[in-house]
C-alpha cells in the first residue's frame, strides 16, 4: 500500500538514479526539474481532453440526450477526433488584425494555466515546486491569464470580440478579489502561504479537521467556488464567450489550433482551480484506504463535475447583475468570512463555532436583504398590441 | 556570485531609458509607463540592497511593497486623469495639452 | 547563475526599450508587460520571493490591465497614429537621460562596496509581522492612500453630466 501510495514518486526517484549514471552531477537539478514538467505536460492536455468529453457527456445527459456516441465506445475516442480536426483546420486571420498581437495571445493565455500545476500538491510528497509563497504564486499566475485574453480580443480588430475582451477583463479582476480574500481566512488559520503546509493542517480526526466543516470554511469555499467559477469565465458567467450574444466573444477570430489552445486553457484553468479548492477546504490528498493521489483525483474530480453541472443548469448572468453580485454580495461576504474565522479561532471551541455560525448567516441575510438588485418581483404587466 | 554593481548598473540603464520615454514621447499613457519603468528601477535597486546589506534586509523591502503599492495607486489617478482630458479635447498628446501656457 | 542574470537582463532591457520606443500602443503595453516580469525575475534571483509575487499580482496582473484600458479608451480617433510617436524634442531628451545615466553608472563606479554581504532570505512572516508592528503607521497611512486614490479617480473619470448634477 505504501508503494502504491508513493508510486510516482518512486518512479521519479528511479528515473534520477538512472540519470545519475550517465551525466555529471551538476545537472540532476535539472533533469529532476525536466521529470516533474514533462509530467505535468503529459498529464494536463490528457486531463483536457478527458474533460472535454466528460463535459460533452454530462451536459447532453442532463439535457436528455445522449453526448457523443459514435466515435469510439461511449465516444472515448471523441478527444481524439477533436484534437485532429482542430489542428488540421486552416488558419485564418483577419485581414486588419494586428499580427503580433493576434498570434500572441493563445499562448499567453495557456502558458499561465499550465504554470498554476506546478503549485498543486497531487499526493503525499507530490508537488512539483513546493514553494514558500504557493498560494500567492497561484494567484499571481491566474491573474496574468486575463491580461491576455485582452491582447487577443484587441488584437482581432473585431467589435465583438473587443466587447467581449473587456467584459472578460472587468469580470475577472471583479471577482479576483473575493476570491483572494476567501483564501486569505485559510492562509490566516494555517499560518503558511506553501500548500504543503495547508495539507498538514487539515490532517488529524479521521477528516473532521477538514477546512470545510468549520463554518468560515463552508462559507470560504462557496465564496472560492463561485469566484473560480467567474475567473475561468465558466457559465454561469461566460459572458466574454457568451455563444449566443456576442458571436464567441474574445475568442471570434481564431481558428484551429489558437482555437484549441484557448480552449485548453478554460478548461486547465477549471481543473486547476478545482484542485486548489480540493487542497484548500476538503483536506488534500488525505483520506483512508486508497493512495493519496487517487484521494486527490476523486476530491477534484467532484468539483469539476459540480462545475460542468452549473454549465448544465444555470442561465447566464447579464453584465450589470454579475458585476453587482461580486462587488455588492460576495467581496462583504468575504470580508464578513475573515471577521468570523477571527472570532472562531479566539473562542473556546462549542462556542466558537456557533457565534461565527451565527454571524456568517447573518450577514448573509442582511446583505441579501439589502442588495437592490433583482428582488422586487411586481406583478407584471402586460401590454398588447391594439 | 553577481557582484552588487552589476544589478546597480541595471538598474541605472533601466532608469535612463524610462526616463527617457517620459521626456521624449508624445503620448501621455507612454509617459505614465515611463515612469513605472523608473520605479520599478529603484525598487530593483532597493531588493538588491536588501540582499546585500544586512542591517536593511527587513526594512529595504517593506520599502519597497510600499513602493509597489503607491506606484499602482499613482498609475490609476494619473490614468483617471488622462481619461478625462482625452474626454474634454479629444487628444492626449503632451504637446497639445497647453492651455496653462503663456 | 550567471546566464539566468544575462537571460534577464536582456528580457527586461529588451521589455523596457520596446515600451518606450514601439509606435503601436498595445506593443508598447506588452513590452512592459515583458519587462514586469523580467523586474521580477530578477526579485526571484535576489531571493525575495514575497515581493516576485507582488510585483506579478500587482503590476502585471492589475497595473498593466489599466494601462491596456486607457491604450483602448484614448485611442486617437482623428487617425494620427501613423505619426512617430517622439516628439519635437527628442534628441534634447536623448542626451539629458544619457547624462543622467552617465551620472549614475559613474557613481556606481567609485564606490568598492566593501560593506556587501550576502544577507538571508526574508520569510513572508517576519514581513508580515513588521508590518503589523514596526510600520503599522506607514502601513495605516497607505491604507487611506489607497481609498483617497480610488475615490479621486472614480471621480475623476466620472461623466460630466453626473458631475454637474450634484
Amino acid at each position: 500500500m505504501e508503494t502504491l501510495d508513493q508510486l510516482f514518486v518512486l518512479l521519479k526517484e528511479g528515473i534520477l538514479q538512472i540519470a545519475e549514471a550517465f551525466l555529471p552531477s551538476g545537472l540532476l537539478p535539472f533533469v529532476s526539474i525536466l521529470v516533474s514538467i514533462t509530467a505535468i505536460a503529459i498529464f494536463a492536455p490528457a486531463v483536457m481532453m478527458y474533460l472535454t468529453w466528460l463535459e460533452r457527456k454530462v451536459i447532453g445527459r442532463m439535457q436528455n440526450r445522449y453526448g457523443p456516441n459514435r466515435v469510439g465506445k461511449f465516444g472515448l475516442l471523441q478527444p481524439i477526433a477533436d484534437g485532429i480536426k482542430m489542428l488540421t483546420k486552416e488558419d485564418i486571420v483577419p485581414a486588419k488584425a494586428d499580427r503580433f498581437g493576434h498570434f500572441l495571445a493563445p499562448v499567453a493565455v495557456v502558458v499561465p494555466s499550465l504554470l498554476l500545476f506546478s503549485v498543486l500538491p497531487f499526493g503525499r510528497n507530490m508537488i512539483a515546486a513546493d514553494l514558500e509563497i504557493g498560494l500567492l504564486f497561484f494567484l499571481a499566475i491566474s491573474s496574468v491569464g486575463t491580461l491576455a485574453i485582452f491582447i487577443g480580443g484587441w488584437g482581432s480588430r473585431n467589435k465583438f470580440s473587443l466587447l467581449g475582451a473587456m467584459r472578460a477583463l472587468a469580470q475577472m479582476v471583479s471577482y479576483e478579489v473575493p476570491l483572494v480574500l476567501s483564501i486569505v481566512t485559510v492562509v490566516m488559520m494555517v499560518g503558511s502561504l506553501s500548500t504543503m503546509d495547508i495539507v498538514e493542517a487539515q490532517s488529524g480526526w479521521n477528516g473532521f479537521r477538514w477546512f470545510i466543516f468549520t463554518p468560515w470554511g463552508f462559507f470560504g469555499f462557496l465564496i472560492f467556488f463561485i469566484g473560480s467559477v467567474a475567473e475561468v469565465n465558466r457559465t454561469p458567467f461566460d459572458i466574454p464567450e457568451g455563444e449566443s450574444e456576442i458571436v464567441a466573444g474574445f475568442h471570434t477570430e481564431y481558428s484551429g489550433m489558437k482555437f484549441a489552445l484557448f480552449y485548453m486553457a478554460e478548461f486547465l484553468g477549471a481543473f486547476a482551480f478545482a484542485a486548489l479548492g480540493a487542497t484548500l477546504f476538503f483536506g488534500g490528498w488525505q483520506g483512508p484506504f486508497l493512495p493519496s493521489w487517487l484521494w486527490f483525483g476523486l476530491k477534484t474530480f467532484v468539483l469539476v463535475f459540480v462545475i460542468i453541472w452549473l454549465r448544465g443548469t444555470f442561465p447566464r448572468l447579464r453584465v450589470d447583475q454579475l458585476m453587482g453580485y461580486a462587488w455588492k454580495f460576495l467581496l462583504p461576504m468575504a470580508l464578513v468570512n475573515i471577521l468570523a474565522a477571527g472570532v472562531w479561532y479566539y473562542l473556546s471551541q462549542p462556542l466558537a463555532s456557533f457565534a461565527s455560525a451565527a454571524l456568517l448567516v447573518a450577514s448573509y441575510l442582511l446583505l441579501s436583504r439589502l442588495s437592490p438588485t433583482g428582488t422586487r418581483l411586481e406583478k407584471r404587466t402586460y401590454r398588447y398590441a391594439e | 556570485m553577481i557582484p552588487l554593481s552589476w544589478y546597480l548598473t541595471l538598474a541605472a540603464v533601466l532608469f535612463t531609458i524610462g526616463l527617457y520615454g517620459v521626456l521624449a514621447r508624445k503620448n501621455a499613457v507612454i509617459v505614465l509607463m515611463g515612469i513605472e519603468i523608473m520605479m520599478n528601477a529603484a525598487n530593483l535597486n532597493l531588493i538588491v540592497f536588501s540582499r546585500f546589506l544586512p542591517q536593511t534586509r527587513l526594512s529595504a523591502q517593506v520599502f519597497s511593497l510600499f513602493g509597489i503599492t503607491i506606484a499602482a495607486a499613482e498609475v490609476a489617478v494619473g490614468l483617471a486623469l488622462v481619461i478625462a482630458i482625452f474626454k474634454m479635447m479629444k487628444t492626449i498628446e503632451v504637446e497639445k495639452i497647453e492651455q496653462l501656457k503663456g | 547563475m550567471g546566464l539566468f542574470f544575462v537571460v534577464l537582463s536582456l528580457m527586461t532591457l529588451l521589455g523596457a526599450l520596446g515600451a518606450m520606443l514601439l509606435k503601436n500602443l498595445v506593443h508598447c503595453a506588452i513590452g512592459l508587460v515583458l519587462f514586469f516580469i523580467g523586474i521580477a525575475g530578477f526579485y526571484l534571483l535576489l531571493q525575495a520571493e514575497f515581493i516576485a509575487a507582488v510585483q506579478i499580482l500587482i503590476y502585471v496582473g492589475a497595473v498593466a490591465t489599466l494601462i491596456l484600458f486607457a491604450v483602448m479608451l484614448t485611442e486617437n480617433v482623428i487617425g494620427e497614429t501613423t505619426l512617430k510617436g517622439l516628439g519635437r524634442n527628442r534628441w534634447a531628451a536623448l542626451i539629458l537621460s544619457l547624462v543622467v545615466g552617465g551620472v549614475l553608472i559613474k557613481a556606481i563606479g567609485h564606490q568598492t562596496f566593501s560593506a556587501a554581504q550576502v544577507a538571508e532570505r526574508v520569510s513572508t512572516r517576519e514581513i508580515g509581522r513588521s508590518l503589523l508592528t514596526t510600520y503599522v503607521l506607514p502601513f495605516e497611512v497607505i491604507s487611506i492612500l489607497l481609498v483617497a486614490a480610488m475615490i479621486g479617480a472614480i471621480v475623476i473619470a466620472m461623466e460630466r453630466n453626473k458631475r454637474m448634477g450634484e
